[in-house]
Parts: C-alpha cells; sequence; structure tokens
C-alpha cells in the first residue's frame, strides 16, 4: 500500500498567509444564496436560442420563417446562413417572450437540412495516416549516433470545458445604458465586446459577474450566443436572456483540441537521449489554428530537437478555446509516457530518470517527497505482476509561466471599523474574493470578519482576466498596496491624536500597539473618522523583489490498480506537489490542486468527444455519455502546497492539472506493463494493450546499435 | 418539449381507464418520471396527458417483501431493504447499482423495467432507425461500442434494466391491472426482438403495472462492470442463481444483461456448472467462458465478449458468498 498516508492539513499547516480563512463565500454557495448570472431571470425578459446546423456538414434546404414568427410570443426570427460545417454551427437566432414560446417557434421553423458529407477525424486527413517524416537538422545526427532508436505515437481525445453553468448572459438595458449578467472570466473583456452588438457606449455597460459556475478558458469571449443577445436587447430595448443548454454547451463554446504526437527519438543505453524528431497534429474542429500542443515541455534533456513540425488539421466538428493549461496535459501525456518507456527499455527506475534529465532543483526537491508520500519504494517492476488485479506508480511533472497584469484595489475603510474591498475581476472558482480579503485582513492586522469584498464588476477597479493564471499573482500585490495605505492613514491619526511617533506602531488582532502596548482597537481607532475613507492599491504588473519573477513547478504522483481481467482503471491516490510562491488562502489553495487532480484525471480515464463517423453529428454532448468523473471514481488527493521561503504570489489555477493524466497512464504502464499510448484510457483500450507481449528491454551491456520499434 | 395535459388519478383503476380515454393523444403514465423527462426534452415522447401515479393512495404500490416489490417503490427503497437483501440479493444489488443516489430515489421499479434503451442514435430526436419505425441502424457502421454482443433483429440495441435479468432468473412477473390478465411472466413480457424491435413491452394501452413477483434466491448475485463507478450504465452485467449443495454447484442459473436487446440466459454456462465446486477456479472459469457461445461482435464491442465470462464468474462468486465482498 502507499506510504505514510499523511493528512494534507498537516503538511500544508503554516505554509500560506492565511491558514483557517474559510470562503467568504462558501455558505453561500453550498446554501444556493449566491446568484449566479444565470440566475438573473425576469418576467419581462425575451428568450434566445441560436438556431443550429445538426449534422457535421450541411445545407439549409428550407425553413418557415412566417410559421415561427406567427406563434404567439415569438417576437424576431433572424436567419443569418444556410450552411452549417460542423454540428452546433448557427445559422440565425429566434427570440420568444417565454422559453415555451421560443421553442415553439424553433419547431414551427422547421429548418430542414441537407446533409454533406463530412470530415469527423483527424484520421480522415493523409497527413496525421502518414508515418513520421525524415528528421531534420543536428537531431539527425544526434539519432544517428545514439545506440538505440524509439518511435511511437500517441493520441490524446477532443475535451469539452462541461462548465455546469452554461455559457451566456442576461442584459438588462436601462435608457443609454445596460447592466450585463454575464457567466464570464473577464468582466471588462465582455464590456469591450458587447457594445457593438447593443449599440451602445463601453462607458455606459455594466458588466457583472458575482458568482461563476465553471470557467477553464473559454469564457473570456461573449460567443455566438452573447451576440444574438446584444443585438436582441438593441432591437427590443428591454431584458434579454441568453444561454446555452447543456448540449450547446458541449457543441460550441470550445474545447481542449485532441492531439497526435508522432515521436522518434535516439537515446543511449544508459537512458541518455541524444536527440529526437516530435510531430504533432492538433485537432481544431473547423478552426484553422488552436491545437498546439506544448512539447517538448523544456523541462528534460532531450537532446537535439527537430521540433517545429506542428499542424493543425480540421474536421467538422466545433473548434477550441483555451482550456486549462492550453496543450500542456495532452503534452505532459507524451512526453511522460514516452519517458518512462525509454526507462523501461534501459532497466532504469523512471524517478532515476528524471531526476538525470530535468534540472529543476525545486523538482529535484519534489520528487523526493513524491516519492515518499505515494509509497513509491513499493513500485512493482514494470510488467513483472500477473494476477487480476495489478497496481502501478506513476509520476509527472510540470511548471507554469510567471505572467502578471496590472491591476488595481481598492480600499475602504468605514468609521465603524469595516473594511470594503473592491475589485472588478471576477472569480474565476480560485478563491479570489477570499483571497483579496485574507491579503488586506492579514497585512492591515485584522481579523477576516472586518472585511468584505466586493467582486466582478466593470464598475469596480479594474484588473485582469482570469488566464493564464495571473489573476492571483496581479490583484494579491494591489489588494497588498491598498492594505498598506489603509492602514498607513489610520496609524497617521492614531499617531497625531495621541503624540506618537506613527513608525512605532503596529496593528496586531484588531489592537494598535506601540511596542507591547495597546493604544486603541481597530473599531475605536475608526470611529474616529469623519467619513469613509477611500485608498487606492495598484500594481504595475513587473516583477519585484518581493513578488518574485520564479514559475510555479510541480510534481505529481499516482497510484492505480487496473483489473487486467476487465481493463477498468481505478486511481486509488495521487499526490500533488505544487508550488505557487507565497500560498494567499490554504483551503482555496488546496482546493485548486484538488480540482486539477480530479479534471486531470477524468481527463485520462473518461473524457472524449464522439462524433458519428457518418453524420458528423456529436453523440455524447451530455452528461450521460460525455463521462466524467464522479464521487466513486475520484481518488484519494494529497495536495502539497510547496513554499520553500518564496514570497509573492504566483500561478496555481492551471499548472496542477497538467501532469495528473500523465502520472496515471505511467501508472497504468508501470501495473501492466504495456503503455497505453491513447487517452482516454477506457477499459476497451487497455485490454488490447494487455494482448501485445511486453515491450523489450535492452540489456545494459548491449553497445550494438539496434532498431526497436515501439 | 410539447405543451401537455397532466393528471394525478385517485386509484389504477382511474389511471388504466385514462390511459385509454380518447380525450388525449398519446397517453403515458409516470411514476419517478426519470426517463420520460428526458425523452420528452429530446421529442422522442409527445403525450397529450401524462398521468401521475405518484398521488394514487395505495401503500401496496410502495410495499416492499419478499418475493413481492410494488411497482412504485424506489430503487433505494429496494436496494436498501433488508429482506430482500437477504431473500434475493441479487435484486438488491441491482437496484443499488443504478445510475445515482438521486436518481436511485426517484426512480421506480416498474420504471426500471420499462425504462427505453441508452442507444445514443434512438435517444437523439434527429436520427431515424428501424427502432423508430425508420429505416436501418446508424449504430452498424457507426459509434456502437455499447452496443449489442449478441444481435437479435434488426436493432442492435441493448436492454438498459439492471433489474430484467435478475426478474428473468428468478422466474418472476409482472402484476397488472387495467386489463384482461392481471399477472405477465418475466420471460414474455418483452416481446421477442427478433419480431419486433420496436416495442419495450407487451402491455397493451390501460395496462398498469402494480408490482413485480419474484421466487427466493438467497444463493444469488449481480456484478456490473462499469467503465465509471458513479453513474454510468454496465458495459455487462452479469447474474447468477445457484443451488448448492455445501461447496457444490447442484444447479445454477445465469443471465447477462447490456449485451443483447433482452436479458440473455445463459443455458450453455449452466449446464457447465452443474456439479462444479465453488472454489474450482479453473472449472467455474471454464464453464463461464461458455457465456459467449453464439457471440456475433461488431468492432467496436469485441472487448464485451472479454468482459462477459468475466462478469458472470464474478456474480457466480457473488451467489456463493451472499454478503461478503461482491
Amino acid at each position: 500500500m502507499s506510504g505514510s498516508n499523511p493528512d494534507h492539513r498537516t503538511i500544508n499547516a503554516g505554509q500560506s498567509l492565511a491558514d483557517d480563512a474559510t470562503r467568504l463565500d462558501g455558505l453561500a454557495k453550498a446554501t444556493g444564496a449566491a446568484r449566479y448570472s444565470r440566475d438573473h431571470l425576469r418576467e419581462d425578459m425575451q428568450w434566445v436560442r441560436l438556431i443550429r446546423c445538426p449534422w457535421g456538414k450541411a445545407t439549409l434546404e428550407s425553413l418557415d420563417r412566417d410559421a415561427a414568427l406567427a406563434v404567439p410570443g415569438v417576437t424576431e426570427v433572424v436567419i443569418s446562413g444556410d450552411a452549417g460545417d460542423y454540428d452546433g454551427d448557427s445559422i440565425g437566432y429566434l427570440v420568444a417572450e417565454s422559453r415555451r414560446a421560443l421553442e415553439r417557434g424553433l419547431d414551427a421553423l422547421d429548418a430542414r437540412w441537407a446533409r454533406a458529407e463530412c470530415k469527423t477525424s483527424i484520421f480522415d486527413d493523409a497527413r496525421v495516416r502518414a508515418p513520421i517524416g525524415e528528421t531534420e537538422g543536428d537531431a539527425a545526427d544526434a539519432i544517428e549516433a545514439s545506440d538505440f532508436t524509439f518511435e511511437a505515437t500517441y493520441s490524446t481525445p477532443v475535451q469539452t470545458h462541461s462548465s455546469l453553468e452554461t455559457h451566456g448572459m442576461m442584459i438588462e438595458p436601462d435608457g443609454e445604458g445596460a447592466t450585463v449578467h454575464a457567466s464570464t472570466q473577464g468582466t471588462f473583456l465582455v464590456a469591450d465586446q458587447i457594445g457593438r452588438f447593443l449599440g451602445k457606449r463601453r462607458s455606459r455597460i455594466v458588466v457583472d459577474c458575482e458568482y461563476i459556475g465553471g470557467g477553464f478558458g473559454s469564457k473570456f469571449q461573449i460567443g455566438k450566443e452573447g451576440a444574438a443577445a446584444g443585438l436582441a436587447a438593441k432591437r427590443s430595448g428591454g431584458p434579454v436572456y441568453s444561454f446555452c443548454d447543456r448540449r450547446e454547451e458541449h457543441l460550441d463554446t470550445g474545447n481542449r483540441p485532441s492531439l497526435l504526437c508522432k515521436v522518434k527519438l535516439g537515446h543511449d543505453a544508459d537512458g541518455t537521449i541524444r536527440g529526437a524528431r516530435i510531430e504533432t497534429f492538433g485537432g481544431t474542429g473547423v478552426s484553422r489554428r488552436g491545437g498546439g500542443a506544448r512539447i517538448p515541455s523544456g523541462r528534460f534533456d532531450l537532446g537535439e530537437i527537430d521540433g517545429r513540425n506542428h499542424q493543425d488539421v480540421q474536421f467538422n466538428a466545433g473548434g477550441p478555446r483555451a482550456m486549462r493549461a492550453p496543450g500542456c496535459p495532452q503534452g505532459a501525456f507524451v512526453e511522460e509516457l514516452m519517458l518512462d518507456e525509454i526507462a523501461h527499455r534501459c532497466g532504469i527506475d523512471p524517478l532515476a530518470l528524471r531526476r538525470r534529465l530535468d534540472d529543476s532543483e525545486r523538482r529535484g526537491a519534489m520528487y523526493d517527497v513524491a516519492a515518499r508520500l505515494i509509497g513509491w519504494s513499493e513500485r512493482p517492476d514494470t510488467g513483472s505482476q500477473d494476477g487480476p488485479m495489478r497496481t502501478g506508480y506513476g509520476i509527472a511533472t510540470c511548471d507554469w509561466g510567471k505572467g502578471r497584469a496590472p491591476a488595481k484595489i481598492e480600499v475602504v475603510v468605514h468609521p465603524d471599523g469595516h473594511l470594503e474591498v473592491r475589485t472588478g475581476t471576477q472569480d474565476v472558482g480560485t478563491g479570489q474574493r477570499t483571497a483579496m480579503g485574507a491579503v488586506v485582513a492579514e497585512r492591515i492586522g485584522v481579523p477576516l470578519a472586518n472585511v468584505s469584498v466586493a467582486i466582478g464588476n466593470s464598475r469596480l477597479p479594474s484588473g485582469p482576466a482570469s488566464g493564464g493564471s495571473v489573476c492571483t499573482p496581479s490583484t494579491a500585490p494591489a489588494a497588498m498596496a491598498a492594505a498598506d495605505l489603509a492602514r498607513d492613514r489610520i496609524l497617521a491619526d492614531v499617531a497625531e491624536r495621541d503624540g506618537l511617533d506613527p513608525t512605532t506602531l503596529r496593528i496586531d488582532d484588531g489592537v494598535v500597539k506601540s511596542g507591547d502596548r495597546s493604544i486603541v482597537r481597530w473599531e475605536d481607532a475608526c470611529k474616529r473618522l469623519a467619513e469613509p475613507i477611500s485608498v487606492m492599491g495598484e500594481f504595475d504588473g513587473r516583477p519585484n523583489a518581493y513578488w518574485g519573477d520564479g514559475s510555479s513547478e510541480g510534481v505529481q504522483a499516482a497510484r492505480v490498480e487496473v483489473d487486467c481481467e476487465t481493463g477498468q482503471v481505478f486511481v486509488r491516490e495521487v499526490v500533488a506537489i505544487q508550488s505557487c510562491g507565497l500560498p494567499l488562502v490554504r483551503k482555496p489553495a488546496e482546493s485548486q490542486i484538488i480540482g486539477g487532480v480530479i479534471q486531470g484525471a477524468s481527463y485520462a480515464l473518461f473524457e472524449e468527444q464522439i462524433l458519428d463517423p457518418a453524420t458528423g453529428a456529436v453523440l455524447n454532448a451530455n452528461f450521460e455519455n460525455y463521462k466524467v468523473l464522479g464521487a466513486k471514481d475520484c481518488p484519494k488527493i494529497i495536495p502539497v502546497l510547496w513554499r520553500d521561503g518564496q514570497t509573492g504570489a504566483r500561478a496555481l489555477g492551471e499548472p496542477p492539472v497538467i501532469p495528473t493524466a500523465a502520472a496515471i497512464a505511467n501508472a497504468v504502464f508501470n501495473a501492466i506493463g504495456r503503455p497505453v499510448r491513447d487517452l482516454p484510457l477506457r477499459p476497451d483500450r487497455v485490454l488490447a494493450a494487455l494482448a501485445e507481449p511486453v515491450p523489450e528491454r535492452i540489456a545494459t551491456a548491449t553497445t550494438t546499435k539496434t532498431e526497436v520499434r515501439a | 418539449m410539447n405543451p401537455f395535459a397532466y393528471t394525478s388519478p385517485k386509484s389504477t383503476g382511474e389511471a388504466s381507464s385514462l390511459a385509454t380515454s380518447k380525450d388525449h393523444s398519446l397517453p403515458v403514465l409516470k411514476s419517478g418520471g426519470m426517463d420520460l423527462l428526458d425523452r420528452m426534452k429530446e421529442g422522442l415522447d409527445t403525450p397529450g396527458l401524462v398521468i401521475d401515479l405518484t398521488r394514487i393512495d395505495d401503500p401496496a404500490l410502495d410495499r416492499i417483501e419478499a418475493g413481492r416489490i410494488g411497482a412504485r417503490a424506489t430503487l433505494a427503497a429496494v436496494s436498501d431493504d433488508e429482506a430482500i437483501r437477504e431473500s434475493a440479493p441479487m435484486i438488491a444489488q441491482a437496484c443499488g447499482s443504478a445510475a445515482t443516489p438521486q436518481v436511485r430515489n426517484v426512480a421506480s421499479v416498474a420504471g426500471n423495467l420499462l425504462q427505453e434503451t441508452r442507444c445514443w442514435y434512438w435517444r437523439m430526436e434527429r436520427f431515424d432507425c428501424v427502432r423508430k419505425g425508420g429505416e436501418g441502424c446508424p449504430a452498424r457502421e457507426g459509434e456502437h461500442r455499447f452496443h449489442a454482443l449478441f444481435p437479435e433483429g434488426p436493432c442492435l440495441m441493448v436492454h438498459p434494466s439492471n433489474l430484467a435479468p435478475a426478474l428473468l432468473l428468478l422466474d418472476g412477473s409482472v402484476d397488472v391491472v387495467g386489463g384482461p390478465r392481471t399477472s405477465i411472466p418475466m420471460a414474455d413480457f418483452q416481446p421477442d426482438p427478433a419480431r419486433d424491435w420496436r416495442s419495450t413491452s407487451v402491455l397493451a394501452p390501460g395496462e398498469v403495472v402494480t408490482a413485480i413477483r419474484f421466487d427466493p434466491a438467497p444463493n444469488s448475485g449481480f456484478v456490473a462492470l462499469k467503465q465509471k463507478q458513479s453513474f454510468d450504465w454496465p458495459m455487462v452485467s452479469g447474474y447468477a442463481v445457484l443451488d448448492l449443495d455445501g461447496d457444490v454447484i447442484r444447479s445454477a442459473r445465469t443471465c447477462a444483461g447490456a449485451v443483447a436487446p433482452r436479458p440473455r440466459l445463459l443455458p450453455a454456462v449452466d449446464a457447465a456448472l452443474a456439479g462444479v465446486s465453488i472454489r474450482d477456479d479453473a472449472a467455474i472459469r471454464k464453464a463461464c467462458d461458455a457465456a459467449t457461445e453464439g457471440a456475433a461482435p461488431l468492432p467496436g464491442t469485441i472487448y464485451k465478449k472479454t468482459l462477459l465470462p468475466v462478469a458472470i464468474r464474478r456474480a457466480v462468486m457473488a451467489a456463493a458468498n451472499p454478503g461478503g465482498d461482491a
């Protein structure tokens, strides 16, 4: 079994700025009191629904616009096209006074489509089916000079965002202005985008997103559902509601593109990799771009790389959008499984191989901890087990950049001692509200109970969109600057009134002190204010001594059991070590890691968009057949916040999703002795792999050049 | 979803009359309504009248006792019932494995038996197929990984109910009111899919299921092999009922779910298991391998051929050790 099976709360105690704070909005979310954008309903609002193509490729033969307009309650039918290039592609929209009228209107419209031939897989493309090309440049010489070559092809599926709150918005026009309740990762971006559809000046548009039910990179743009809402609101001048239904959410709101990767590399018997050719093909649906994968990651020394060989491949399905660490989980799956295959061929422990190829000191230390916590010493030899239930251990890595953006945060100090923190930046689920409150409370020296936080509104001070994991690293410095200004202002008042030197004053647990002497309670100090005071903290987005300039790094280790009679993979435990500079609030920080592991495990085992090969219709655009990891499938997860003295807040949202699928795939390889090179790791694929022989090992004494095709 | 009239009769007799009333098109009976709601939203069912059975004041419809379960009893209530767990563990296990706790708290046993196929082509209104009265089967050349290993007739669906194979093995029957008969043997509850591939059951309009009955079988077991352990339909499921003489199987009856358009009895396995000791792993394996006799896998269902003997063997072992780790 696993190592010490520790409690992550013990491991993480004392690592964060606010260890015991609970989410300020936890109760509201748990009880349903939290009002999401989708919850903004009005009796008098109009409903919008896009008219969508039901097939992979089709032309409109006929529709009955008059019949739709004749349906009581239908107010507008807009047709702007007559062909669709994927299931869910739109040719216009319908507006109605009720959801019922909307559905009856769509029925009456009776759109008839003539289906055409379509592509439903990247394998329909000859470039994908072709063997790997000739290696070019220095990599060719490096591979030639190495003892062995290794070739393999890997693939990953299209993963949809599956946001529980679907994409959309509710618009309330009000004379010259409008309030837009959008489910968005970028309140200010929506304000930029919606104006031209609404026909209103940006300065008159207020975008509001107090809570969001899922945003992993696909909610930066307003989408067709938002554009239609804007146009409908402009025409009617009244409130308009436009949200995707569950099926539309799977079809037309972006996805993580599929990947096919061909690898040829040269290595020596000791595991040294001298060079590699890497070809990647991104399955981008109808989009011309967006299918890139991050491989090589740069985390490992793979020698000379011939790696600028990426092509996006089109087929008849909805296109990609950024999804939590775009390009990274698929790249990590390929690279890390490939490393384990090399390690196996050379008879080397995959952890030892990583230590050799990875020069990050921080990850070096993380490897030790991950190995101890998962119980790596009990890892069996790959392919050594028989019996129906086999255990496997796998390890994989991640890193994430150091992006930051300018941000402003306002703090209002009320005469009753209450602190109001105000930022227009939304909470994409990371705990923005709590983090900002905790920074201000900790920095000033008062309990978090003194603080309330207003977020997610474009009237509030500006900040970044929730992308690239920059939000917390950008807003935390602004919050700290605002807290310093507010504290210094109050302390200056106290010093002046009591004739003290302000530099001797500090605030400790809500009491202003000079040395050990208590001067006045925070609330009483604030009572002296004639009216609330407001200060604005600003961060310019540039690195500095406190906030640092480093990236986030991580190592994850997985323990699985594979039922070799059925091909079922059970992920039992994942240890997820992640650095993020200074974690601000322990619980939501751990929650980011846990959420990343869950999403990554779901990607490893279950998720894939399935198209009907004949018609291009998506067969699983629902939660019955688009399988997402459930409670019984969830491993024990041990999130480890890795601080090692770092100060500034760094990226945490995206990196934890990167290594999970790779670690699980490596654990499955360890358990069954054969690599499964295609995600998801379905029972049929595991059974097919088990029918193959265990890949041969290279005797370490061998020096003759051998061609082994994997 | 189309507009529909809604009524909640006070008795099964009234429900039966309403179901044959000419005042509304396509009247439909509803208990938990789990499957009906999905079908109505997709436009597969367009009832003019929904007859809600949940207001009928008749405790017998909810009562659970050894050998008899009221039609309206929830899957959760059945799986938690001590009498069922002891007298027919396979029934309790089959009900407890379906869907999610939320669904099991609402879904009824009759609704589970009458659930429509999960075939994703059938479930999408835009696809035509033989089961809808049209032409062909899009699954045949399409994506059919969850379809039949033993096709019967032109439709490649698999029967979706966890409960139906268990009832069939226990010589079960279905109590009905509102028609000329009062009971339908489980073996006759579904028409032969090779002749009638459109009907879920032989129930006539106006016939209302009031209970299911079955023989006790303390040595019975159920195993579902699912891709996901939360909220998934089985890839293959196995059912076994044993008559044991000590460790020796005097006689066995086995059945497979999710491999054919109806529960598939496995007489070849039953014959091979007779006289075998439950401790004789090799003999049990050999016997269960007979489960795949007659299999006609499609390219995408070949893996089910591997799963089937495993599901049956594990069901046999569960039947031999009721209350043990299944």
